[in-house]
This record gives C-alpha cells, structure tokens and sequence, in this order.
C-alpha cells in the first residue's frame, strides 16, 4: 500500500494526470484518485487511499456505500450521501473528495500496478 | 467530461468585454488552430485583426489574448504554459508573455484555449471564469493589496485549487513592466501588469473540472514515456537543472565572459565565489517546486536562515533574478537577492527589468548624473540596501522610482548626457542576463526579437558555450543568423503549443511533431515541416504587427556598449558585437528586405498573403 512522503512531492502533478488516463481515458486531474495539494511555497499534501486492512472509512460510513471488491477497498456511489464522515474517520487524511460529485473517492490500486507510483519523478511514494 | 469536437483542444474562446462587463463564447475556428495551432499564435492572428493599429497600450483600446495550446494541462512534460499577448506599454510594440505554473491546465480545464479581454472596468474588477460561467465581481477590497495576500484572499473566497492571473500595486499604478503574478509564477516581461491595471482588473480566477481529449491513446502515451525518459537522462534537464534550477548554468556564463557584470561594463564578477549555484543549493534552497506535468522542477522554495535578511523567502530566484538583482548592480548578497525577488513579485514587478534599471541608475551615479541628492541616498554598485530601496521606490512611483519605472529607454531619455550609450535595451525592453560580446548569437537574438530584447525567442547558449562537443565559436559571426531564425521559428512552436522551453532541451522537432500528432490527429500537420511553417508564420505575423506599430531595420540593433565598447578584461576583453555581418545574413535567410520587411514572397508562401 502507498505511503507518501510529502517532503519528496514536488507538486507536478503527474500522478493525477496519469490516473485520469488510466481511469477515463482523457487528460483531467480533477477526475483523479490522488489528490495534491498545495502550501505553495512549503511542502505539498498529497491525498491517497492506502486501502487499510482494518479501514476507519467503512466503520464510519452508515449507508454501507464502502465495500471491499476483489480484495480492494471500492465506493458504491449510488449508495453514498456524500455525508463525508469517511473523510473525517480517516486516520491518514487519505480519502480524496471529488471537485466534480463532491462525494469521496478511493484509489482503486490500478490493479495492485499504482500507474501514479510507477510515473511520480519525485518518488514520493514507498510501498509497505 | 471533454465534450468538443478536437483532440487536445477546449474547443472554445471566451471574448470578455469589461466595458460592459459581457462576455461571449464562441468556438475555436479551425483554420485558426490548424495555421496558428495555440497560444502565441492565437495571439498573433486576433491582435493582428483586432487591435486599432497606433492604439495607446494603457488605453481601453488595448487587448489581451490569454491563451493554451494543444499540449497546454497534458501528460507531456512541462505542459503547464500559458501565453498572454498585447501591445506592451513599455516597447509600444508586439508582446507575447509566458506563465509556467497551473493556470494554463486550469483554464484548459474551465474549458477555454483563450481569453480575449477587452474594455475597461468602471471599477477594481475580478474577472471569475469557472466551468458554469463567467463573473464580474467587485474587486476594490482588493485594491492596493500585494499580490501573495490577494491570492490568499480570493483563494478562500473562491476555494481549494483555483489559480489565479494577479496584480500588485506597480500594475494598478501602470508602472512600465508591471508584471501579472500566478501563484509563485508570472507573465514577466514588458508590462502586462499595466496594460492589466489600465483596464482595472484586478485579478482574475480560474476554475474548472473538464478534461482534454486524445486522438491516439497510445501513441501518445509512447510520446510521452519517451519525453519523461530523455528528459531524465539528459545531464541537463535531468542533471543539473533539477539539482540548481535555472541557475544551473551560471557558473558557466560566468567562466565564459556572458554574464553581465555592473550594467554590462565588465564581464569579470570577483564575487563568484560567495554567489554561486553551490552557495544557493547548500544554503538557500529548502525544497524542489515543479510546474504541471513536469519532471525538471527546476524551481526552488529559498529561505534565508541567517544575516539581515533572514526569514525572507522566495520561489527562486532564478537565474536571470541572480543576474538582475546581482551581478547587473554588483551584488552578491544572496538574501538580498532572495528578499528582491520576493518583492518584485509583490508588487508586481519584472524583476529583469527591475534590476536592468537599478544598474543603470547606479552607473549614473557613480558617473555623477545622478546625484545624491536627486536619489536621497548613494547608491554604488554593491549597495544591497539600495536596490531594495529601489524596487519599493519604482512600485510605488516615489521620487527618481517614477522615472526609474517607465523603463531604461524612457530614463535615458530624460537625463541625456549621453546615457543612452549605456541603456541597456533593444526597442524599450531591458536587456536580459547574457551579454552578447561573449556569445554573438545572443547579440542577434536581441536584435531581432520580436518583443525587444529577450533570451527566449532564441537562445544560442548551448551552441556557443555550454556544448562542450560541438561548440560553435561564440565570437564568429559564422552559422549564427541560422542558429537564430531556426530558433525563433520553432521557439514560436513551443509557445503556441504551449508548453515549456525547456522540453526542447529533451525532445527533437521530430518528436515534438509527433506529439502533436498523436494528440491531436490534426491532418494536415503531416511532417515537422509543416510545423515549423507554423513558426515562421507566426513570427512574420508578430513582425508585421510591430511594423505596423512603427519599428524598422533601424530598430534591430544593440546599445552602442555592445557594438563600439569593448570589455577591458576577462574572457571577452576588447570584443564588441559585429551585428551588421549577422543581420544582413539573418535578413536574407528570412527573406525580409532591407528595411526589415518580409517580402512578398515570403509571405504568399506563409499563407499570409493579406497581410501584404
């Protein structure tokens, strides 16, 4: 699972950018699954899901809207009220929440390949 | 979420009138993108059928064109450009200004390749472009605030990752080269701040959540797995220039004579030593900064930890920053640098202007045109606390800051005795960190730059200096109005794309057309060619317009310093600049005439035929 070290960001942003290819096939940070964000000029926050083994999320969320598809933590959002309290219960400050729905979003691990890890120039993210 | 019809584009222009605070948007036309692809080209095209010819640039008359290319918000590296163009209040000619940062992708984003904003607010107005719409919003609390502290301002008016298009005070009093600041960034160079300020917009916030197209998934996904790995592995953009930034090159302009040292009359500076890259990435430096999409990060957070300057902080400073405020006034305080810097993008001043002014105002000190009572202090070469003075003096238009802010040209002009002969600018715009007598190309390249002096329509440094295998010899005049023309033509490319110069450190002209290609799905740009026709297109168009604007042959040239003046010592001792030999040359190459007007010919063959 990806932990970031936000002292290493460098606040380019291509991990948004890379996931929102990956994910809809068009060029749009705003759509992405990790989120930077910025303290200009003093270290950037980079938001991403480090998809717990025991997740404060699904405990708080009471309309079940999060579940564990294919071993991965997942968002239904037909189910979710955007009430946010996920975000709140997050003890990494790792849920993104979408500019567009403004519900939650997860990372969904690119299949366990982290396009957004593999691409980051900075290396900010090591695995545990 | 990208809902228009081309690959790699928003597909629509937003035309802003404050006057009459409407706005409409239309979309981009085709022949538009397909012959002038974006960014400056845009720019070129509109400002050239739009704008009344002899218009006062502070004027309501006046237009900025704020625009993206194709490449502008993409996975291609250093893609976070956007342009602005207008008529420059201090060279009354031709301008087209570069911001690195976020705004570009951001205005992609809201959904828009350009900004037209015409008229003149009533009042301090902030111009809101978001995804739904377009507001005019009071602006005048605002009004006299630095330009970090509005930012921080209207960032919590209007939310998380908005970017914005700044002004500090030099801009809203139409100080000369008043620059526009966008976050850390800025369109710099020859006052857009107060062309911004005239019209009394204050600020304008982007934000948006739509995407961008791509025509072949992946071919373009290879283009740019290519782009980040040459990037990478370059000794430059993958070497030294993430580890020093910009300065990256300095010691070497230095060992070679090409740095500027008190308002260029030496290119010796003793104090190389304490003010070097080494100093600044040991000393100053706390963090790497990057703009979108890019792996160089070549900016810098610097703080001061110690000295009378301490705690002050800058994105920076860059390497023509570390020329202006230093060298160019025989400074080599670091943290005054730092603290400079920090002031001129709070005011809103470009600080190559900036410092190119302050030395020249030091050197008429010292040669007793200036006295000490006119200035209120003595200002030597090395006087840090001076130029500190001096910015606040220019931004606020207080004494000799006045005539220092509308420009060298204009101040030369006013005091007479001869100072002209060491004002140093090419059509009003100060000359920028490398003196031409250690690199000839550079010397042309100001010459005929079509914004006044600048080092970013051409760059001929890694040609003649810092390309240590196929070095071509920076005193000759041999090769170098090719070297130039070929620049300016694919510079004017990389603008119009819009992304960062510095992805042509990394990537061929082949493999930027091929970008382009993969993006877009654009036709009829088949081969590099066709591309680089774009260049030349827009270059003679840009031209035509300063041509219009009064600029001749006679304009091309340099300050007598650089052509009649040799150095005493260094590594350019008794060298001037042979400019007649490389313009005659670059003027036939280009096909423009003895006056420096493009031919006929040349412009049938450019498809700009009614601009004859």
């Amino acid at each position: 699972m990806p932990i970031a070290d936000h002292k290493k960001c460098t606040g380019c942003r291509i991990c948004e950018i890379i996931c929102s290819i990956q994910h809809h096939k068009e060029m749009n940070p705003k759509l992405a699954m990790v989120r930077i964000n910025s303290n200009w000029p003093w270290e950037d926050k980079v938001t991403i899901c480090r998809q717990c083994k025991k997740p404060k999320c699904v405990e708080a969320c009471e309309y079940d809207a999060i579940e564990r598809v294919n071993g991965y933590l997942r968002i239904d959002e037909d189910k979710c009220t955007a009430c946010l309290e996920c975000v709140k219960a997050c003890p990494f400050d790792g849920v993104v929440v979408s500019e567009i729905t403004q519900k939650p979003i997860l990372c969904d691990t690119c299949k366990g390949e982290y396009l957004c890890v593999k691409w980051c120039p900075a290396k900010v993210f090591s695995k545990t | 979420m990208s809902n228009n019809k081309y690959f790699g584009y928003a597909g629509k222009i937003l035309t802003v009138d404050l006057s009459s605070s409407d706005y409409v948007v239309e979309d981009t036309p085709f022949d538009l993108i397909v012959n002038f692809m974006g960014g400056k080209g845009f720019g070129a095209k509109i400002l050239y059928d739009e704008l009344k010819p002899g218009c006062e640039p502070l004027s309501e008359d006046n237009i900025m064109v704020v625009a993206t290319g194709p490449l502008t918000g993409t996975l291609m590296p250093a893609s976070g450009h956007v342009t602005l163009s207008t008529k420059s209040p201090l060279t009354g000619i031709w301008l087209d200004s570069h911001c690195a940062g976020f705004l570009g992708p951001e205005l992609k984003m809201a959904g828009y390749d350009a900004i037209i904003i015409k008229g003149k607010a009533k009042k301090p107005t902030v111009l809101v472009i978001k995804d739904d719409g377009v507001s005019f919003e009071d602006g005048r609390d605002l009004w006299g605030k630095f330009t970090f502290e509005s930012q921080e301002l209207l960032r919590k008016k209007y939310g998380e990752n908005c970017q914005f298009m700044c002004i500090g005070p030099a801009g809203e009093r139409k100080a000369r080269f008043a620059n526009i600041v966008s976050g850390g960034r800025g369109f710099g160079r020859g006052g857009s701040g107060a062309v911004m300020g005239s019209k009394n917009l204050k600020a304008v916030v982007v934000k948006g959540t739509r995407g961008i197209g791509i025509y072949d998934l992946d071919g373009f996904m290879r283009m740019c797995t290519e782009a980040y790995n040459e990037l990478t592995v370059s000794p430059d953009t993958g070497g030294g220039r993430p580890k020093y930034g910009t300065n990256s090159i300095y010691s070497f302009m230095i060992e070679a004579g090409a740095h500027p040292v008190k308002n260029f009359q030496t290119g010796v500076f003793e104090a190389v030593k304490e003010c070097n890259e080494d100093v600044l990435d040991k000393k100053y430096y706390k963090r790497h900064i990057a703009c979108f999409s890019c792996p160089i990060n070549c900016s810098k957070a610097s703080r001061v930890d110690d000295g009378k300057y301490k705690g002050k902080f800058t994105e920076g400073p860059e390497y023509e920053n570390m020329w202006s405020l230093g060298a160019q006034c025989g400074n080599s305080n670091i943290g005054s640098i730092i603290y400079g810097e920090h002031l001129c993008d709070e005011y809103g001043l470009d600080a190559i202007s900036t410092g190119n002014v302050i030395g020249f105002t030091m050197e008429c000190f010292e040669k007793g045109i200036l006295s000490e009572k006119q200035i209120g202090f003595p200002v030597k070469f090395g006087n840090d606390e001076a130029i500190i003075k001096f910015i606040e003096m220019m931004a606020k238009g207080e004494g000799v800051g006045e005539l220092m802010s509308q420009g060298v040209r204009q101040m030369s002009k006013e005091l007479g005795k001869g100072t002209e002969k060491f004002a140093m600018h090419v059509k009003g715009m100060e000359i920028p960190a490398y003196d031409p007598r250690g690199a000839f190309g550079m010397g042309l390249a100001y010459a005929t730059s079509d914004r006044g002096a600048c080092h970013l329509r051409a760059w001929t440094l890694g040609a003649e200096i810092l390309d240590v295998r196929n070095r071509i010899d920076p005193f000759a005049t041999e090769f170098k109005a090719e070297l130039v023309k070929s620049q300016q033509d694919f510079y004017a490319v990389i603008q119009s794309a819009v992304v960062c110069l510095f992805l042509n450190f990394g990537l061929t002209q082949r493999q930027i057309t091929r970008c382009l290609q993969s993006l877009t799905g654009i036709k009829e740009w088949k081969t590099t060619e066709d591309i680089l026709k774009i260049g030349e297109r827009i270059y003679n168009l840009t031209r035509l317009f300063s041509m219009r604007e009064g600029i001749s042959a006679k304009d091309d040239t340099l300050p007598q310093r650089l052509l009649r003046e040799p150095t005493k010592e260094g590594p350019t001792k008794g060298v001037v600049v042979d400019l007649d030999t490389m313009l005659k040359e670059y003027y036939l190459i280009r096909h423009w005439d003895r006056e420096g007007r493009p031919t006929k010919e040349k412009l049938t063959e450019l498809g700009l035929d009614k601009y004859k």
